[in-house]
């Protein structure tokens, strides 16, 4: 008895003394987390910050001199804050996430009915549930592109509603950057249980990022692709479903909303899940799937940018285009939500498992 | 089972997983037990917790052993979204208690005078549930005699990889070879140890052995309760005597006992021996299917495959009417543990499929402010798995309507083929 024990205990003493000996270092699940907040998380932020406070200042420049000059000042911060808003939408935990910070961003298609009848009462809650719809993101594209230069300088200043038109408009963009000011500031505080949360359990960070990383592909997939494209709808496309239709940004939009997938991926230039991928892989592997899943990034980046602008239209006159894009979505999200969900051990659940 | 049973209800699961979804993946054989109401989900849980803690206690105990029996394995039927093995494990603990005199001890049921006291029991009682155990760990065993596990050491090694490192043990565990030394060491663990713990002088031993392996996973892997069970329950190869031991520190109270002996009596043969048939004979049957039961997964469940692989899919539901198709989204219809298991597995991508197909039959629906009319639609799916660190590969082509497949017990020759 006590024999093999003493042998067991050696055999044991003797597995552990191999350690030192390994050929691969150690990966740290805590070190990925801290970077990517620190680089990515911390920069999406930062850049959501200065954006969105640019846009109030622009709209309330226009508001004091509404000249064709500042309508182009502010319809520039207006794309520079909705390009950022793609790097920080799929961040969806803690603050931002309780808040609902992204469905009060960026709800689309916006709703012009109720955004016009807000404008004629001049009294409105913008924090009711009934005006999700009416504000955001998708309401100042609507205000600021829906109609011609010319008409969209009369209709805010000249028109009968014009002041009101006014008012809504700071109104908008004011709410907007006091919600990115309080996200910013909680995550501020947040960041360091979100670093420091490092177990394999659903509620890790590890899982909870992928997870809001997963959604946000299928997010491009199906909101900003597959609905317009008529998928969902038997073929009838719905070109007022997409993202930024006012604008015609739609496509610039999905593109950087890829990219900024991509960076969250690759934790930037620092530790991201590209390199615990590698870590967790054979040597003998001949393409890593941190590389295959990189390069299924630049293909979906690649496909969206085909289709050109606007996008509203291009789901009507070129819609094979749209559906490559759409299907190297999809092929992205199956290598996320199998290949690297499988590799890295990451639930999609919130549950036990016993692993059958 | 009572400390289960509040981490359960604590957990909020009781709503996530039976309440809100609004599908649920029967069992083959068992769709036509009703799906009982919000409060009867709840009635049966609460049933669990009472008839578990009065078993524990002692008290009632017939009665205790038949509702905990019916109550759970009741909750375990209404969806084989959530199937374990070890809820399985207890279904059938549950079941043979009701058989097992277990109250006649240590209880209240002896103390107020419910049972008739006595120091001794048949000894078929305890040879039941070390046979019941000793099946768990050798089929678990056997299914473990497969190429993926111990040559490829899959999917351990991914799992060490990413496994709970407690910050001492990263290096170590991701070696390779480490992951093939603990796939050895748990297939040859789980074929012999009940040997081990039937033989007397080896039984010490073999239990450290025992803890050492249930710790392990405890520590490395997020798998509930399951390793405090099989601990426990293995003390059942223990002698009488040794149990006296363990439970000395409890306070003891004055029974009117015969003699302490373990005695042989009357078998309750026409229970006890179709059942051991049974357990001895259904988990053989996925050796009646062609093909790889991992990719097949016939005859997959209540076979005792534990921690056994690392299967991770995608599936898109497609319907079809004449020229119109659309796709659907899922999470409309499931929770998102149900729809990771029925992405992996073919008899609930079959039932989904089936599902879909009642709803959008002859149904007039409202997309985005589109109408669309379906008659006579046919379903469709695209799923794609990884199994046990493969590359993804298609499981089910589009091309199938899956209205048309029936869902039983035959080879599913719809899959794509597996490319091991």
């Amino acid at each position: 008895m006590k024999v093999k024990f003493f042998i067991s205990c050696a055999l044991l003493i003797g597995i552990t003394a191999c350690d030192k000996e390994s050929d691969k270092p150690d990966f740290d699940r805590g070190a990925m987390l801290v970077d990517i907040n620190n680089i990515v998380i911390e920069n999406a932020y930062s850049i959501n910050q200065s954006a969105f406070s640019q846009l109030d200042t622009d709209a309330n420049g226009f508001a004091s001199s509404p000249t064709l000059e500042n309508l182009e000042t502010l319809r520039n911060s207006f794309e520079l804050a909705y390009l950022n808003f793609q790097h920080l939408k799929m961040f969806n935990f803690g603050y931002f996430e309780a808040y609902e910070i992204r469905k009060a961003i960026n709800t689309y298609p916006t709703d012009t009915v109720k955004i016009q009848e807000n404008i004629n009462t001049g009294t409105y809650n913008l924090e009711l549930a009934e005006n999700v719809q009416a504000i955001g993101l998708p309401a100042l594209d609507y205000l600021l592109f829906g109609r011609n230069d010319a008409d969209v300088i009369l209709a805010f200043t000249t028109d009968a509603d014009a002041m009101n038109r006014m008012s809504y408009l700071t109104d908008l963009t004011l709410k907007m950057k006091n919600e990115i000011n309080a996200a910013a500031n909680a995550w501020s505080t947040e960041s360091a249980d979100f670093t420091a949360s490092t177990g394999n359990d659903a509620t890790g960070s590890t899982n909870v990022l992928f997870n809001t990383f997963v959604q946000d592909i299928e997010l491009v997939k199906n909101a900003k692709l597959a609905i317009p494209a008529g998928n969902q709808t038997g073929g009838s496309t719905l070109p007022y479903y997409v993202e930024g239709y006012y604008s015609g940004l739609s496509t610039d939009l999905a593109a950087e909303n890829i990219r900024a997938l991509k960076t969250c991926f690759l934790g930037n230039t620092a530790i991201g899940f590209d390199d615990y991928i590698r870590d967790v892989e054979s040597e003998d592997v001949q393409t890593s799937l941190a590389d295959q899943i990189a390069t299924k990034f630049d293909d979906c980046e690649q496909a969206i940018i085909n289709i050109g602008s606007p996008l509203s239209e291009k789901v009507d006159t070129d819609n094979a285009t749209v559906q490559n894009a759409y299907m190297q979505t999809k092929a992205l999200v199956t290598y996320t939500k199998t290949d690297m969900a499988s590799a890295l051990g990451l639930l999609i659940t919130f549950s036990d498992n016993d692993g059958d | 089972m009572v400390f289960s049973t509040i981490r359960f209800l604590f957990n909020g699961w009781v709503q996530t997983q039976y309440i809100e979804p609004s599908y649920h993946f029967s069992y083959y054989g068992f769709e036509w037990l009703p799906y009982p109401s919000n409060t009867m989900i709840w009635v049966l849980f609460i049933l669990v917790l009472i008839s578990s803690l009065l078993i524990m206690l002692g008290l009632f105990y017939k009665a205790a052993t038949i509702v905990f029996f019916l109550s759970f394995t009741y909750i375990e039927l209404l969806d084989k979204t959530y199937y374990l093995n070890h809820y399985y494990f207890v279904s059938l603990i549950g079941f043979l208690l009701i058989f097992i005199n277990a109250n006649q001890y240590y209880s209240l049921d002896a103390k107020l005078g419910f049972a008739k006291p006595s120091k001794t029991c048949h000894k078929w009682e305890i040879a039941i549930l070390q046979f019941q155990i000793a099946i768990v760990y050798f089929y678990a065993g056997i299914a473990k005699v497969h190429a993926d596990w111990l040559i490829e050491g899959q999917p351990l090694k991914y799992w060490l990889h990413t496994a709970n490192h407690w910050g001492i043990t990263g290096d170590f565990l991701k070696q390779d070879w480490v992951a093939i030394v603990f796939s050895w060491f748990g297939c040859i663990y789980d074929l012999t140890i009940v040997f081990f713990l039937l033989w007397k002088p080896s039984r010490k031993f073999a239990y450290f052995f025992v803890l050492v392996f249930h710790l392990t996973t405890w520590l490395l892997f997020p798998i509930g309760v399951f390793p405090w069970v099989m601990m426990a329950g293995t003390l059942i190869f223990f002698s009488e005597s040794f149990h006296k031991k363990l439970l000395s520190f409890l306070p003891t109270f004055d029974l009117d006992y015969r003699k302490l002996k373990l005695k042989k009596s009357s078998y309750k043969l026409a229970i006890i021996l179709p059942f051991a048939i049974f357990q001895i004979v259904f988990p053989l049957r996925s050796h009646a299917y062609d093909g790889d039961v991992f990719w097949t997964e016939s005859g997959y469940r209540f076979s005792w495959r534990v921690m056994l692989m690392e299967k991770t899919g995608e599936a898109t539901f497609y319907i079809k009417d004449q020229e119109k198709e659309i796709e659907i989204n899922n999470a409309d219809y499931l929770n998102k543990n149900q729809e990771k298991m029925m992405a992996t597995q073919p008899d609930m991508i079959l039932q989904f499929a089936h599902h879909l197909g009642e709803l959008y039959k002859d149904t007039t629906i409202n997309r985005f402010g589109h109408s669309l009319v379906f008659h006579h639609p046919s379903v469709h799916a695209e799923v794609f798995v990884t199994l046990n660190g493969r590359p993804h590969q298609k499981y089910v082509d589009k091309k199938h309507d899956l209205l048309l497949i029936d869902n039983n017990l035959a080879e599913r020759n719809w899959l794509e083929p597996y490319q091991p």
